[in-house]
């Protein structure tokens, strides 16, 4: 139809006019909303350097709430990472540098992902660990109270950034899986097997009628038992399973897609998959990772399940700052099951994405839904 | 199938003939259908449509009820052919949405949002959240002429924040 307006403006040699008639901030805030809500979450770091209005509109729980409707939320990586010297530690998120292809550029830079800076402004009192991502929360156990029966739950909501304290259960410790350690009366009882619902943020005890009670519905809950053995639980990962804690658990190297585990094996530089069948655990090497370097020794090397994606970090010294300094690395890796005795990886992109003194603490890396 | 041409009228007193199927794209319109209070001689006057932009939602409400249309009839199509079609419509709205200027394409948000039009909706959303992707702030406030409020200390704080990001 020729009624179509043809003028194609040259939007950026624009003269800016009557901001009034063509500022996006014009349309009545659900219509802003609903076109920032399909802009990748990557990209609102700069968006929140546009303006205030921006600013108030990318913060507002109604984006969060209309990504979920249209089913844009994303999976965003985060990583927590103690500084020497300093009180608390630094959290941290994957970040896509915009491409600037034009010539402002001063220096070629090739690097497209960063980690860039989480401010978060308070912090938990306490040390915590077992960071475990549950939608667009991180939840964090307060650590070192071994055996105490009461332990804090901590949660960073990553929309906001702010760190909530969850109300209190009882029995808590955790490393990298979510476990606990039983209380020696009544080991068998259920009655010490409580249930946290995310949604409702509300502690209730299983059912203590039902002692086969299903760890099916596990999705989006943390079940906890007491029991004298230990129970790894690892919600949204472990779905359905309540795994006993081998002994690969607790390590870093080690993550979960679509239950099965993917660990890196450092004697051997391998990266390797796992399956629990009736004979017990089946060790396959990862197939393909074709581009990938190869890890220092010392690399203290971390597997993220990142929305079903693999990704990788690793860390390594930088040559050029005598050694003062290591660099972080991270890959992205898509993985494909070809048959039941294969899976091959793919890496999609490699990058240097962050400087670190070289004593710095890796303390976790994982990824929430945003 | 019936052919019922409605009228509808723009703000600025345009008239336009639309199949009655394209028009019910539009909820409101299709509602105005459904309660009978749409007169088969008087055209539906839109107070907050001038008549270019409802030239645009015709033309897209008329190009997608024909794809409708051949999603009933060819129910079994092959898996390729189904692809075709959808890379056909994508590339009309590809073309549809890059004939128009920022200004018309909010103003076309604000008609589908007016007449609630959905698929519109999202189509025009999408396109706009394309122009922020990957661009700096100085870009975006460019592209969609926002003001920067900041206040130049509030500036240099958020520059020092994000120094490792632009530096």
């Amino acid at each position: 139809m020729s009624s179509r307006e043809k003028k194609r403006k040259k939007r950026s040699l624009k003269p800016s006019p009557s901001p009034e008639s063509t500022s996006i901030l014009s349309l009545p805030d659900d219509l802003v909303v609903s076109c920032l809500a399909r802009v990748s979450r990557l990209d609102y770091r700069n968006l929140y350097l546009v303006s205030k209005s921006f600013r108030s509109i990318l913060a507002s729980p109604e984006l969060y709430k209309t990504r979920t409707l249209l089913g844009r939320t994303e999976n965003c990586l985060y990583v927590c990472l103690h500084f020497p010297d300093e009180a608390n530690p630094r959290w941290f998120t994957l970040y896509r540098k915009p491409n600037h292809s034009t010539k402002k550029t001063k220096k070629k830079e090739s690097s497209c992902n960063l980690l860039a800076p989480v401010p978060i402004l308070n912090s938990p009192p306490l040390e915590l660990s077992g960071f475990v991502p549950i939608d667009c929360n991180i939840y964090a156990i307060s650590s070192g109270i071994e055996d105490s029966p009461c332990s804090n739950v901590w949660l960073l909501d990553c929309r906001t950034h702010t760190w909530l304290q969850a109300p209190r259960m009882r029995l808590a410790q955790s490393n990298e899986l979510m476990y606990l350690a039983g209380s020696s009366e009544k080991s068998e009882s259920l009655n010490f097997v409580e249930v946290y619902n995310t949604k409702t943020q509300t502690w209730k005890p299983a059912l203590p009628e039902d002692p086969n009670f299903k760890f099916g519905n596990l999705e989006g809950k943390i079940y906890m038992k007491s029991d004298k053995d230990f129970l790894a639980i690892k919600p949204k990962y472990w779905i359905g399973e309540v795994v006993e804690l081998d002994t690969d658990s607790g390590k870093e190297s080690i993550c979960v897609i679509e239950n099965i585990t993917y660990l890196y094996d450092e004697p051997s530089g391998m990266f390797v998959w796992k399956i629990f069948n009736t004979n017990g655990a089946v060790f396959r090497r990862l197939a393909g990772l074709e581009g990938l370097p190869k890890f220092a020794r010392y690399s203290d090397v971390r597997l993220v399940n990142c929305g079903g994606k693999l990704l990788v970090l690793w860390d390594k010294y930088v040559r050029a700052s005598g050694q003062k300094k290591k660099m972080i690395w991270c890959a992205e890796i898509s993985l494909e099951k070809r048959n039941d005795e294969e899976i091959w990886g793919k890496v999609v992109w490699f990058d240097a994405v962050l400087t670190v003194p070289k004593s710095y603490k890796f303390v976790c890396a994982v990824a929430a839904t945003v | 199938m019936s052919s019922n041409m409605i009228m509808l009228k723009s703000s600025d007193g345009a008239s336009f003939e639309i199949e009655e199927a394209a028009a019910r794209k539009s909820k409101i319109i299709a509602n105005m259908i459904e309660v009978e209070c749409v007169d088969e001689d008087k055209a539906i006057p839109l107070q907050n449509v001038t008549g270019n932009i409802l030239a645009l939602v015709i033309e897209y409400c008329n190009k997608h009820i024909v794809d409708d249309d051949d999603d009933v009839a060819t129910e079994e199509a092959s898996e390729e052919e189904e692809e075709a079609k959808k890379k056909k419509v994508d590339d009309w709205e590809a073309e549809f949405m890059n004939s128009m200027s920022l200004e018309t394409m909010f103003e076309l948000l604000l008609a589908a949002n007016y007449l609630n039009i959905k698929s519109l909706i999202d189509l025009v959303c999408q396109t706009i959240a394309n122009n922020i992707k990957d661009k700096t702030p100085e870009e975006v406030r460019k592209i969609f002429s926002i003001e920067n409020d900041f206040t130049p200390e509030e500036e240099e704080e958020i520059r020092k924040e994000n120094a490792w990001a632009f530096g």
